[in-house]
């Protein structure tokens, strides 16, 4: 397994461990349950370290990203960050990843932990002469700092003015005297920041520990907490935000995954487009979901979703809201299912009353970056 | 957390982090400490109907051994009755409090009443206090 370079910050806190994607990974340090509410109500902190980032750079670099990504990296401005998917060439989804221009000819991909090997023969088999394609992955430590207080915790420690840095624009500045990408972007639903520490050794990461201390000290009067993956994967899913391996895998295309923004015909030519576009005209076979228990349970992966006592689809993710306290989940089912409908999930072998609902699960009024 | 929890004296335990309390004919039952701190945030308990005929736990594992299942925010898991016997009674403030398996596992936390069956026999196959520590240092 593969050890975080932060692993013995981690320890040390108590964090309780499990394996992801290869990684030993903290899941939780004391509670899911509070280090998801840290997130919803202060501030949360996260190394999420075991995620892939490659720099693809050289005059080249636009027309590779083209070619392999489904949005449109040309309307990519420096410093800002995309949402976008990779599709294989029948339209399915081999990773959904965030693209950070870094200068006019340099870009950060980031992508999921489990896909970085398959993306790696990808991004080889499709390359362009004009541009380098690097894995930085194993030298890079990533940090998310999520939540309403974010901000506050972070900007007495730097120089820069952070009501400057917009939603999915990136700087890059320092903390605790270490340089750092910085994005404001987060996989939570609320505001945040994610930290990009790039030539780390992964033996001694004096400068990532160093700012894993500082924030956490920094964040002491407001409640921070380091917060595992369980957190991670609750927080996520309220927001309605798509999992790897879940929501999305390579048999799913984006527009079944209700991801549309991240797919730009016009942009021309990518890999998977005649298939999405073939789709278009054809139909969906079945499309994301997101559901709300009415009766008590927990919908998990693989339950069965029913309309009338029919099967029309399962359940890809599920959980305990935190928040709502009630069981939530995301599935497929067939096309045709509206919010507010009454149906069904089998939990043990009973069927329990839920209804379809959109995601965010919770009021984007009172939770998440647009809270009033 | 490190090593077992809390474990009481007096009480029996099984390999499945399942509890005993024998109280006269009858045997009270519930989830170890342990098994709560690894479980994490308990949402969820799906009591056994009372008059349900369970065996005690062993490989492979059967429906007809479970005393219910366990929710926690992460996942689920069953819970394997210690004994064979018929549920008696079940544990009515699980419904609102599930929390109570994370805060009490070893009194306001119970799942159920069990009229053993074999008790004498199968008591043989649980551990006390100090067997079932050593038990899951070796987990760990």
């Amino acid at each position: 397994m593969k050890q975080l370079p932060l692993a013995h910050a981690h320890r040390s806190l108590g964090a309780q461990l499990v394996e992801f994607a290869g990684w030993e990974m903290p899941l939780k340090y004391v509670s899911v349950a509070e280090e998801h509410l840290a997130v919803r109500r202060a501030v949360g902190l996260f190394d999420v370290s075991h995620m892939g980032e490659f720099s693809v750079r050289g005059p080249g670099a636009i027309d590779f990203l083209q070619h392999v990504a489904s949005n449109d990296v040309a309307k990519l401005t420096v410093w800002g960050v995309q949402y976008s998917t990779i599709l294989n060439e029948r339209g399915g989804i081999m990773d959904d990843v965030l693209i950070h221009r870094r200068r006019e000819q340099e870009f950060i991909i980031v992508c999921n932990a489990i896909n970085v090997e398959k993306l790696n023969g990808w991004f080889a088999q499709h390359r362009d002469e004009e541009a380098i394609i690097k894995d930085i992955s194993k030298t890079t430590v990533m940090l998310a700092l999520q939540g309403p207080k974010a901000r506050q915790v972070l900007q007495p420690l730097i120089k820069f003015d952070l009501t400057q840095l917009k939603r999915y624009k990136a700087t890059e500045t320092e903390i605790a005297g270490v340089r750092m990408f910085m994005s404001r972007s987060g996989y939570t639903g609320e505001d945040g920041f994610e930290l990009f520490i790039f030539d780390e050794p992964t033996t001694n990461p004096v400068r990532a520990e160093k700012v894993w201390k500082t924030l956490l000290r920094a964040g002491k009067d407001t409640g921070i907490r380091p917060c595992g993956l369980g957190a991670r994967d609750t927080t996520r899913l309220e927001a309605g935000l798509c999992l790897y391996g879940k929501e999305l895998t390579e048999e799913i295309t984006p527009l079944e995954a209700r991801i549309d923004f991240v797919v730009k015909f016009e942009k021309g030519e990518f890999i998977g487009r005649a298939p999405l576009l073939e789709q278009k005209s054809v139909g969906l076979k079945h499309v994301r979901v997101g559901l709300r228990m009415a009766e008590v349970g927990v919908p998990r992966q693989g339950y069965g979703i029913f309309k009338e006592g029919k099967k029309v689809g399962m359940v890809t993710s599920g959980t305990f809201s935190p928040l709502l306290k009630a069981g939530i989940a995301m599935g497929y089912a067939k096309p045709g299912l509206k919010v507010g409908n009454q149906i069904s999930v089998e939990i043990h072998g009973k069927k329990r009353a839920a209804e379809i609902v959109n995601w965010p699960f919770y009021d984007p009024a009172r939770y998440g970056r647009s809270r009033r | 957390m490190v090593g077992a929890g809390e474990v009481p004296e007096g009480l029996y335990y099984s390999r499945e982090h399942e509890w005993v309390k024998i109280e006269g004919k009858l045997a009270r039952v519930g989830v170890t400490d342990y098994a709560q701190s690894k479980l994490g945030d308990v949402v969820y308990v799906e009591l056994p109907e009372v008059g349900k005929q369970v065996k005690q736990a062993a490989e492979p594992k059967g429906k007809e051994m479970e005393i219910g299942a366990v929710e926690s925010i992460k996942a689920v898991s069953a819970a394997y009755s210690p004994l064979s016997g018929t549920v008696k009674e079940v544990n009515p403030s699980l419904q609102e409090r599930p929390e109570l398996i994370n805060t009490s596992p070893y009194n306001e936390g119970w799942i159920c009443v069990l009229e053993p069956s074999a008790l004498e026999v199968e008591l043989k196959q649980l551990m006390d206090a100090k067997g079932y520590t050593d038990y899951v240092k070796k987990l760990e």
